[in-house]
């Protein structure tokens, strides 16, 4: 009866209800997205690498290394030298190291130096192995292995022609070594979605005719000439470090750090990326906190039309009173609107999350590389929704407990 | 915390750049240990780290009988993992091997770096230092463990009997590797149990 009484009251205000509900939902689905993102986010940084036990770069902090060697978010301080990677690599506890050598770039894609075992070391998402779409992993000197999304960027096909640009935000391109699209990895959700790989000796090979950063005027080998040329790099920027047991792996770690030869650094991936939280958290909490604040701005905007209806339904509170009601049943009436408000203000912004989760994935995915899943809704986000229902109850009580005192005399009443 | 290992490093390379020689010198923070945990199969492998003024009380080469008792001590103590740092009895863990020992960090020909203590105001850096080598001497004690559990997905909790024991001590900075993967946890003296639910 009072559930009737109070969806047909809603029905009658239909125009003010929905905008109370409109700035429910719309708090709500700010704040369901914010925690999505922020969750969505950590989830993808994490999944980006497993199975390596050490990443090994020159000495600087643990956090950037992890930044500039996984992420290609900055860039390193210094190069490692070719010597103390070859040390490292013949060290009893090493099972397998794979060098990554970054620095040049094609479009706005970066391009990375390594060997053919970085597609059977690196892992990701809990020990995913990289897979090869199309063509196959580079063979020749000047083949490279490109990401899915250099790919769907710039419309790339296994054989397309590439030339790699040196530097990262630079005109000089080394056109005269020009390399070839030999394969195209699956998508994997993360930052080798976006380079292009080429082999360590490639690195060097675009190099052979610059000396200083320009190149020698005049001179060109050819490409045929420069494969018959031995290429040792002299450095590269950073390594990945698998070792025999994992009980070796804190000794390795120190014996790393300690190196004389040359200050380097050794990070535990897991530990750095946990460093990398402890900086974003403040901005984590802010995030959460402005969109807490603007849930709790809708409710009490939603009290406000409350409070400003019971003035124009001073008459129906006093006839419901007359015709027998109760002032309990009254207080009951504005209660049960306010929470059929927020419940579906509620419901609502769920369904705005989604229909936005299911619009923005892919621009998200493309923008910035992170993938937010659309999943069912998790327990936590299930007492959000509680949480906010029950905030609407608490706060119709305010006015409710007016109208509880007052409909009876106020309503019969003539005011002028 | 962190910014004083770069402290460290900064007072090192700012001193060190009339000399030839290569000079590194590690970060050395007083009440703060380090342990880092590796877990594979039935092993359970522990390599600690802590200052000596956290554990004896004091930095200086043991000059009197006193102090070498005390340094004896306390390598005897610190050979006894299972009272330091207690595991779950369900685990049925023993130790295989346990060395402790004293290193010293010292740098006597300069002296520099030392205001990872926060004591500013004793003025290491400024005054003489040949005189005051054993003052500038670091020492730390250092322990390796070697333990096998029968279960080691038992080990859900470490307790730090080590606040205990040493009074001194007032955070101990724990990494762990285990099938999950490498995480950092830090243990302080005030709620002195480490939970390591989730790595298993």
């Amino acid at each position: 009866m009072i559930l009737r009484l109070a969806f047909a009251s809603l029905s009658a205000r239909a125009l003010t209800v929905g905008m109370t509900i409109l700035a429910i939902a719309l708090s709500v689905a700010l704040f369901l997205g914010v925690e999505k993102i922020r969750t969505g986010a950590k989830a993808s940084f994490a999944d980006t690498i497993s199975g390596t036990d050490l990443i090994v770069g020159a000495r600087s902090g643990s956090v950037q290394l992890l930044l500039y060697s996984v992420f290609r978010i900055g860039n390193a301080t210094n190069n490692m030298t070719w010597e103390s990677y070859q040390d490292l690599a013949a060290r009893p506890e090493v099972d397998w190291i794979v060098p990554i050598s970054l620095g040049d770039s094609h479009r706005q894609f970066r391009v990375m130096g390594t060997t053919t075992a970085f597609f059977e070391r690196y892992k990701y998402r809990s020990g995913q192995s990289l897979s090869v779409a199309g063509g196959a992993i580079m063979d020749d000197l000047f083949d490279a292995v490109i990401g899915a999304d250099v790919a769907a960027t710039l419309g790339y096909e296994v054989g397309a022609p590439i030339v790699v640009a040196h530097g990262l935000a630079s005109f000089t391109e080394h056109k005269d070594q020009p390399f070839r699209v030999s394969g195209i990895l699956e998508k994997t959700g993360t930052p080798v979605d976006r380079t292009v790989i080429v082999s360590l000796e490639a690195i060097e090979a675009i190099h052979v005719d610059w000396r200083n950063g320009a190149q020698i005027p005049g001179q060109s080998t050819s490409a045929d000439a420069i494969r018959q040329m031995t290429l040792e790099p002299q450095a590269v920027t950073a390594a990945l470090i698998g070792t025999q047991s994992r009980l070796q792996v804190f000794g390795l770690q120190r014996a790393i750090n300690e190196y004389p030869q040359e200050p380097l650094l050794a990070i535990l991936p897991g530990v750095a990326l946990q460093e990398l939280w402890q900086i974003v958290s403040i901005a984590e909490t802010a995030l959460i906190g402005v969109s807490g604040m603007v849930v709790v701005t809708a409710l009490i905007g939603m009290m406000a039309t409350i409070f400003s209806s019971l003035n124009e339904r001073r008459r129906e509170m006093a006839i419901f009173r007359a015709m027998g009601a109760r002032p309990r049943a009254v207080l009951g009436l504005l209660v049960l609107e306010a929470v059929l408000m927020a419940a579906i203000g509620a419901a609502l912004g769920l369904a705005l999350l989604y229909a936005g989760l299911f619009i923005g994935q892919p621009l998200i995915d493309s923008a910035f590389g992170l993938w937010l899943p659309i999943e069912p809704p998790t327990l936590r986000e299930v007492w959000v929704l509680l949480g906010v229902v029950t905030a609407g109850a608490i706060v119709s009580m305010v006015p409710a407990y007016r109208a509880y005192r007052m409909s009876l005399a106020d309503g019969m009443m003539v005011r002028t | 915390m962190k910014t004083l290992h770069v402290l460290v490093f900064s007072a090192v390379a700012a001193t060190s750049a009339a000399a030839e020689d290569k000079r590194q010198l590690g970060a050395h923070e007083h009440g703060v240990g380090q342990l880092d945990i590796a877990f594979e199969g039935q092993q359970v492998a522990m390599e600690f780290h802590a200052p000596g003024a956290d554990i004896v009380g004091f930095e200086y080469a043991p000059e009197s009988a006193e102090d070498r008792a005390k340094v004896d001590d306390a390598v005897a103590t610190l050979a006894r993992p299972m009272n330091l740092f207690v595991l779950p009895a369900a685990a049925g863990c023993s130790v295989v091997q346990a060395t402790a020992g004293l290193e010293a960090e010292a740098d006597h020909e300069d002296g520099h770096g030392h205001d990872e203590h926060g004591h500013d105001d004793h003025g290491h850096d400024d005054h003489g230092h040949e005189d005051h080598a054993d003052e500038t001497t670091h020492t730390e004690f250092h322990a390796e463990y070697l333990l096998t559990c029968a279960d080691t997905s038992a080990v859900d909790t470490i307790t730090f009997a080590y606040f205990e024991t040493f009074p001194n001590a007032l955070e101990v900075e724990v990494q762990v590797i285990s099938d999950a993967g490498a995480t950092s946890f830090e243990v302080e003296r005030d709620a002195p149990t480490l939970d390591l639910r989730g790595l298993f």
